[in-house]
């Protein structure tokens, strides 16, 4: 089965991968720190603008991932707007207890999940992990062997893919029945795993004995096939988040669209 | 000896992570599924985020094995688009970190069922712990919270504890274990 992934390289390819892993990270603590729906509805907005016109992607392709979206909004809001605390009620209905408070702050987890989807989506699609590796080792100081194991790793998993389909077929032609169940699920789990797991351990052993066997080690004066730095896009991607962050705030503040600033209970 | 993990023992971990990082990014989805189902009933299938953590331990039995796995896990399912983006990697080092704690605090000397499970019930609590912040759950409702707390603490015992512990068992059974494991005691007899 061939996979068409092609996409048109632009300016947030050329970042620096460290550089973009730790923003995000740093984005990530930021934005536990907010809130306020409104500057998040804005934030939201300017990440998806993000992901939807610079990451180079097909527009089917991110219609397509972007679906899961909406089941991280739904999965992150409902039971908070459920079962949230809060004082004016809107809906009673058995163990449901809607409030307005709980009803923003359930909107709230929902607008935060998407960003974080929405973030971590841009650097898988715009981040060659290959890169993202080499990168690591080159600025962030990570030594090779974690490095090499992930690629090795990762150059692996096709591999483990198919096998999962050849398991599946062996499964279905030998007339195996799924259980249902806690039992059913464990020996599904059972099938699979054993003969996943014991391969894939045995071809990873291999490979690090021909990795020794070829002299890899652990010498801090490496030479890098892959030469990453920093470039003029890395302060463009840091001058377009900043600019997204400060109009987040700035029409959030002054433009609301609710008049709910404070979504925690009790604050 | 080198002290330490050596390449052999991060590859298999990694390689190990990796698969359950695959399982993880599938997971996703199931749990968007399962939620709409209401009263936290996806948390008792939480537990399987822990489980890359305990599995690896139990496979490799050395120290910075679970925390390496976790992240390796929760970086796999980053790198692959998982739903949760960013909030992932804090959460695999958080729950990897616990994990670690456990297996540390019994000096890497058990490999029981008994230690999978509180290795799975600290991962679950420091997840909680983030949560805290990440999902404000403090502010749901006391009998929610409780509800969430016993579900995904039992999910974790069930998933992370005893069923990483039966795969890990019925895999020794095919021998790959002995590969990766350091020699024991009883090896050192054995060679007199």
């Amino acid at each position: 089965m061939a996979i068409d992934f092609s996409y048109k390289e632009t300016w947030l390819h050329k970042t620096n991968p460290s550089l973009k892993l730790i923003i995000i990270g740093l984005l990530f603590i930021q934005l536990l720190m907010i809130h306020n729906p409104n500057v998040l509805i804005n934030y939201m907005v300017g990440t998806l603008l993000l992901y939807l016109f610079f990451t180079g992607h097909p527009w089917k392709r991110l219609f397509i991932i972007a679906i899961p979206f909406l089941l991280i909004f739904l999965t992150s809001s409902t039971s908070m707007i459920f079962f949230g605390q809060g004082e004016v009620t809107w809906m009673k209905w058995g163990l449901v207890h809607i409030t307005e408070e709980s009803f923003f702050r359930g909107l709230h987890l929902g607008f935060r999940g998407i960003i974080f989807a929405a973030l971590g989506v841009i650097f898988a699609l715009t981040t060659r992990p290959v890169y993202l590796f080499y990168s690591l080792m080159q600025q962030l100081k990570l030594k090779p062997k974690y490095a090499y194991s992930f690629m090795a790793a990762i150059r692996l998993i096709p591999i483990m893919i198919e096998e999962m389909q050849t398991l599946h077929y062996a499964l279905k032609v030998r007339g195996v029945q799924a259980e249902k169940g806690i039992r059913g699920f464990y020996k599904k789990l059972k099938s699979y795993a054993i003969p996943l797991l014991s391969q894939s351990i045995r071809r990873a052993y291999r490979i690090a004995v021909a990795m020794e066997a070829k002299r890899f080690s652990n010498h801090t004066n490496r030479t890098y096939f892959y030469k990453l730095g920093f470039s003029r896009f890395d302060v463009l991607l840091m001058g377009c988040l900043l600019t997204i962050i400060c109009l987040a705030y700035y029409t959030g503040i002054h433009h609301p669209y609710f008049s709910i600033t404070d979504v925690r209970h009790n604050s | 000896m080198e002290k330490g993990l050596k390449l052999t023992d991060i590859l298999v971990t990694i390689i190990i992570a990796l698969i359950f990082g695959v399982i993880y990014k599938l997971w996703g989805p199931l749990y968007g599924v399962v939620s709409t189902l209401g009263l936290h009933v996806e948390q008792l299938i939480y537990g399987m985020w822990f489980i890359a953590a305990v599995v690896a331990y139990l496979i490799i039995r050395k120290p910075g094995v679970a925390l390496l796995a976790e992240v390796a896990a929760a970086q796999g399912e980053f790198i692959f688009g998982g739903e949760w983006g960013v909030a992932t990697l804090i959460f695999g080092l958080g729950q990897g970190l616990a994990a670690e704690l456990i297996f540390a605090a019994f000096r890497y000397k058990r490999y029981d069922m008994l230690i999978a499970s509180l290795a799975g019930i600290a991962a679950a609590l420091a997840s909680i712990g983030i949560d805290y912040y990440y999902g404000y759950i403090g502010d749901l409702a006391l009998w929610n919270l409780l509800i969430l707390f016993g579900a995904r603490i039992i999910g974790a015992i069930i998933i992370s504890g005893i069923f990483a512990y039966l795969i890990v068992q019925s895999l020794e059974k095919t021998g790959v274990t002995n590969l990766v494991r350091p020699a024991s005691k009883e090896d050192y007899k054995a060679l007199g």
